[in-house]
């Protein structure tokens, strides 16, 4: 209850105050938004497994964020930016695919 | 040593990538707390504010909104870009193809300027060859080839009266003329069609020049018939009688190579040379 009310709350204040990103980080901000969406899955699922954390979940969504934009950046810088990016997504997606299969389960029982 | 060979090798080696990938796709962390907590009794998770949690999910809404945002703001821009490209592309594309038809006429001019200059190369051949066919016959060029050489010399004790004169040596010219010379001249004046032979006192003139005896006639013809023809022809036959007569002394020679100067070129007053436009027109037509 309180996470879908933070939720609410945060697009309010996005939409309401429109930050601005700086361009240098404008091509992280993707990738960073996705490894985003994967730690909130997982904390979603954990929550439903009846074995949620705080701790971990902070952790886990700031290290997955940081840590997608630091592949993504050295990519940049190595010239393999788009494959890299790629991978990532790949692996984020795959993650996430099975985290809402495994939210589907507990929410339908199917 | 064996032994650790002989060890099964641990999951997380022999799993494929994918399928541990989709095995974990949960922190493990979640887990391993878990199992911590559990162990020990009590649990004040339930009563604990998620704050922290809240927190993130917050920032994770910002996130997305920003995301979000951020792109339907640079579509408008890239809209934009991308609708300047196309008509940039468009335009280029039109004038390339101006460009071509440009091309395609420019290359169809060439090739009818290159008919005209083919059409006036081989005009200006033909006009080329046929003045030089007319400079041969008319003695305005310096010609070669066999033929006869006829020394006529004044008798050697004769009195003024019995020179050789004008009308002997244009009777023995005609002669030759109708005889087949292709080319005559006496002491290395060319006849031409304007030539002149003309007694002026004693002396004979030949082009307006005096000429001294003896005097050298060389024809240039068939060296096979030329002196037997010139035999033939009435000016020729006359011409020897009155050698004969007078005493003239005469040499013949057939000559496998003469050489004959060309007449200088008379002065024309009047006549003016067509320029090449008028004749390549001509040509045309």
């Amino acid at each position: 209850m309180i996470a879908a009310f933070g939720l609410l709350v945060g697009v309010l204040l996005g939409l309401f105050f429109r930050p601005d990103v700086p361009l240098g980080l404008e091509p992280y901000l993707p990738i960073a938004v996705v490894a985003a969406l994967d730690a909130v899955f997982g904390g979603l699922r954990a929550y439903l497994d009846g074995i949620f954390d705080d701790k971990v979940f902070v952790v886990s969504f700031v290290s997955n964020v940081v840590i997608a934009a630091a592949i993504v950046y050295l990519g940049d810088r190595l010239g393999v930016g788009g494959q890299l990016s790629t991978g990532v997504i790949v692996v984020l997606g795959i993650r996430i695919f099975s985290n809402v299969a495994a939210i589907r389960r507990h929410l339908f029982h199917a | 040593m064996a032994d650790e060979w002989d060890r099964p090798l641990p999951d997380h080696v022999t799993t494929p990538l994918l399928t541990r990938i989709t095995e974990e796709s949960m922190d493990q962390d979640y887990r391993q707390v878990a199992l911590r907590k559990g162990s020990s009794p009590q649990t004040p998770r339930a009563r604990r504010p998620r704050l922290v949690a809240a927190a993130v999910v917050v920032v994770f809404g910002v996130l997305v909104t920003t995301a979000a945002v951020q792109t339907s703001r640079n579509a408008d821009v890239e809209d934009e870009s991308r609708a300047t490209l196309i008509s940039r592309v468009n335009t280029e594309r039109d004038s390339v193809a101006k460009e071509q038809d440009r091309i395609a006429a420019l290359q169809n001019a060439n090739i009818a300027l290159e008919d005209r200059l083919d059409n006036t190369i081989a005009d200006e051949q033909t006009a080329t060859s046929r003045l030089r066919r007319l400079q041969v016959r008319t003695g305005y060029l310096p010609v070669t080839g066999p033929g006869v050489r006829i020394v006529v010399d004044d008798p050697p004790e004769g009195d003024v009266t019995e020179l050789v004169r004008d009308e002997h040596l244009a009777k023995l010219v005609d002669g030759l003329w109708n005889a087949g010379a292709e080319a005559i001249a006496i002491n290395d004046q060319r006849l031409t069609a304007l030539t002149a032979i003309r007694n002026r006192g004693p002396a004979v003139r030949v082009n307006s020049q005096p000429v001294n005896p003896p005097y050298v006639v060389q024809a240039i013809g068939d060296v096979n018939t030329l002196q037997a023809n010139l035999l033939d022809t009435t000016h020729g036959a006359e011409f020897f009688d009155l050698a004969e007569d007078f005493g003239f002394r005469i040499d013949r020679h057939n000559e496998d190579e003469l050489t004959l100067p060309g007449a200088s070129g008379p002065r024309l007053r009047y006549v003016r040379a067509g320029t090449s436009e008028t004749s390549g027109k001509e040509g045309n037509q």
